[in-house]
């Protein structure tokens, strides 16, 4: 079904990171916001993706921002550094899913909502930090490297699951043994992201802990996040629910807190 | 969302949080029939993976529910929760729960037809005596030994008893009951379970489809387990000579077990022997009585299969093939070469260490797919699905149901791509070659061998 040679295939097809962003993120981390909008303009696609996600709803602008300098501007360094990361992983979409019940709208509406809640956890946690902000970036991608190796699975995984409690991540392993975190892993490397986004992603699986106490905390607040999200009826009805598992034992002592901050009743 | 179907249980699993927006999204109506098709005789929604549910999002649940209980006569609730999510469902429903709760999957099984492992000795505590007098009873008729703590201190007493019990049952309850005729397969007989008063809703509660499919099959003997039968009227006497009657087209025998005349008409039990329908005491004087047995048509000899394969399923045959190959390459990553093909009985060559399954199709066209396999090839077509490398016996038969079951979805799949549309049977395992023999040496099929990676495997395609 899927073999190390669809994953080696699926990696090397993964293009390097474009010069442009490469240096805008460069700016961005040495806190030169100016220049890294000066580049950033030059990518007209950064441009437009940055305008779109800025002008969301839930960003709450009363006016349209257009300029790429202002969306720098009230964005901050670490917010404009995890957007441009958002910009790279999105790159990775298909123009057209067919495993999830997807389009670029909605998966960018996830994005933005997964951001956006980050961020409201690190201020909860008192937390700055521009690669720990940036981490969550790299989550979705995990959905893209589902909907890549199995798009043309659907039907035989549906077969499987009729009978067997088992999951995307679960027959990579079993037929693999890597899993979809691992991969998105290899795409971090690739993309030269941050170490600690990596480790947190790996502590997001909800499979793998990590030694780092404070990155595999953050793991946790990111699975109930991602589970959070994925509860949201229009990401239930593009069947992501359950293409990994969500591992409650794992987020038990946050919990309390994580509901409360998101106002759970 | 689509169930996950076990010993008879279809189990939704919703995972994250559950309210009243989202309830109805993870699950629907239409998922629900779907399910029930597949011929279970429980619905459950798991909370195992839910981490936050309200009322409001329970309800969405219970509704449907209630609907499908009343329309398909089959065991609803949920399942997999820890004391802190029962208490919360309890203190919703306070008095008025209408479904069922079972604290694991493993313990719902228990309380369905379908679940093979019988005899097993079980704890149980309900602090409701008529619950726990329910579950007693059912367990009872399934085949297990309960033992009732009456109180709280007893049961954690027996409870602390080191491996005195197979499985213990706490914090489950039976909802409003209302079950359909529950069925299961022994050997080749097909048992039928029904219970109290029996009257006109005999027509509705029982599958006569899943029984029509049994006979296209090859099914011969069907034993009605009458032990809990109080009475019935005359229109479930009308409703039993016309299925005899039905029955003796295929020259299929129809048998009741443990019903008493005290407070039946003995006029109803001549008038249903003479449609043709057989009495006995006891269901070991039917199923340890081999050649009874034999007499009543569940075995090879009695039952011989006199159906031949005609056009309509051989020039299918590529899409059989199709699909087995298909699903063995999935779940072993190796690739498949065809080495020879015939139209014969089937001829096993070697029959030492291979296991087999089985699995029937009717509808459009019917007929039996078996496949068999060395076990060696069995444990490793069996990997994905369990994980991790096994010698249990059971645990591989099992696998390998469902491995079958699999193959059968993925038949359906393709000849409904054809406009061929048929349901499957439940798949059935042989743990050797002596037993496959019993029920296929007779039949006339299409045998192809296979190989995967050199590891030879057999398909056969019968009617």
């Amino acid at each position: 079904m899927i073999t190390n040679e669809n994953i080696n295939s699926f990696i090397e097809k993964i293009p390097p990171a474009p010069q442009a962003l490469k240096v805008t993120l460069m700016l961005l981390n040495n806190g030169e916001l100016v220049k890294a909008a000066q580049i950033a303009q030059t990518d007209l696609a950064l441009k437009s993706y940055l305008k779109n996600i800025v002008n969301k709803p839930i960003y709450g602008f009363k006016n349209e921002v257009s300029e790429i300098s202002q969306i720098f501007g009230i964005l901050g360094v670490s917010s404009s550094q995890q957007t441009v990361y958002n910009y790279m992983i999105s790159l990775l979409s298909p123009d057209k899913w067919t495993l999830f019940k997807l389009n670029s709208t909605l998966f960018s509406d996830l994005q933005a909502q997964l951001s956006r809640k980050w961020k409201i956890i690190l201020n909860h946690l008192n937390i700055e930090d521009k690669d720990i902000e940036s981490s969550i970036a790299l989550l979705p991608a995990s959905i893209i490297v589902t909907e890549a190796l199995f798009h043309d699975k659907k039907a035989d995984v549906a077969l499987i699951q009729q009978s067997n409690d088992i999951n995307f991540n679960e027959i990579m392993i079993r037929l693999c043994g890597l899993d979809i975190f691992d991969i998105c892993q290899k795409i971090a490397q690739k993309w030269e992201m941050p170490k600690k986004t990596i480790q947190i992603i790996k502590a997001s699986s909800g499979e793998k802990p990590i030694d780092d106490k404070q990155l595999n905390q953050l793991g946790k607040w990111m699975h109930l996040l991602l589970f959070y999200e994925l509860s949201q009826p229009q990401f239930i009805q593009a069947e992501l629910n359950n293409f990994i598992n969500f591992n409650i034992e794992y987020v038990e002592d946050i919990y309390d807190d994580f509901a409360q901050l998101m106002d759970i009743q | 969302m689509r169930a996950l179907v076990k010993d008879g249980v279809g189990v939704f699993s919703p995972q994250g949080f559950l309210d009243g927006n989202n309830g109805a999204v993870f699950l629907s109506i239409e998922d629900i029939e779907a399910t029930t098709k597949l011929n279970v005789d429980m619905i459950l929604v798991s909370l195992k993976r839910v981490v936050f549910f309200n009322r409001n999002g329970l309800d969405i649940f219970v509704k449907m529910f209630t609907k499908i209980r009343a329309d398909k006569h089959i065991k609803v609730g949920f399942c997999d929760y820890d004391m802190k999510k029962f208490n919360a469902i309890n203190n919703f429903y306070k008095n008025d729960i209408s479904f069922s709760l079972f604290a694991t999957q493993e313990i719902a099984s228990l309380f369905s037809s379908h679940f093979k492992h019988k005899d097993l000795k079980i704890l149980l505590f309900n602090e409701d005596k008529s619950q726990r007098s329910a579950l007693a009873i059912e367990l009872h008729d399934n085949g297990h030994n309960p033992v009732i703590a009456q109180t709280k201190e007893e049961f954690l007493n027996k409870k602390n008893t080191p491996k005195a019990y197979d499985i213990i049952i706490e914090n489950s309850l039976l909802g409003q009951l209302g079950e359909n005729v529950a069925s299961r397969v022994s050997g080749n007989a097909i048992i039928y379970t029904v219970s109290s008063f029996l009257d006109a809703e005999i027509g509705n509660k029982f599958n006569i489809a899943y029984h029509n499919n049994s006979l296209n099959v090859g099914f011969r003997l069907f034993i009605f387990d009458a032990y809990k039968v109080v009475s019935m009227n005359i229109h479930a006497l009308n409703f039993f000579s016309r299925l005899s009657s039905a029955a003796a087209e295929y020259n299929a025998t129809i048998c009741f077990v443990g019903l008493t005349f005290d407070k039946i008409p003995l006029s109803f039990k001549e008038n249903m022997e003479d449609s043709g329908i057989m009495f006995f005491n006891q269901m070991e004087d039917i199923l340890e009585n081999k050649d009874l047995l034999e007499e009543l048509g569940a075995s090879s000899s009695a039952g011989v299969n006199k159906r031949v394969l005609n056009k309509g399923i051989v020039t299918e045959l590529p899409q059989f093939i199709q699909a087995t190959v298909a699903t063995i390459e999935m779940m072993t990553n190796s690739k498949a070469v065809k080495d020879a093909a015939k139209i014969d009985k089937i001829v096993i060559d070697d029959t030492t260490d291979k296991i087999a399954s089985s699995i029937g199709f009717y509808g459009s066209i019917d007929g039996m797919v078996i496949l068999v396999f060395p076990k060696d090839i069995a444990k490793k077509a069996c990997q994905l699905l369990i994980g991790e490398q096994t010698d249990d016996m059971d645990l591989i038969l099992d696998t390998l149901a469902e491995l079958v079951n699999i193959v059968g979805g993925k038949i359906k799949t393709l000849l409904s791509d054809q406009n061929i549309n048929v349901n499957i049977t439940l798949p059935r395992t042989y743990q050797n070659i002596e037993s496959l023999m019993e029920v296929a040496q007779e039949r006339k099929g299409v045998q192809v061998d296979l190989s995967f990676d050199n590891d030879k495997f057999l398909f056969f395609l019968t009617r």
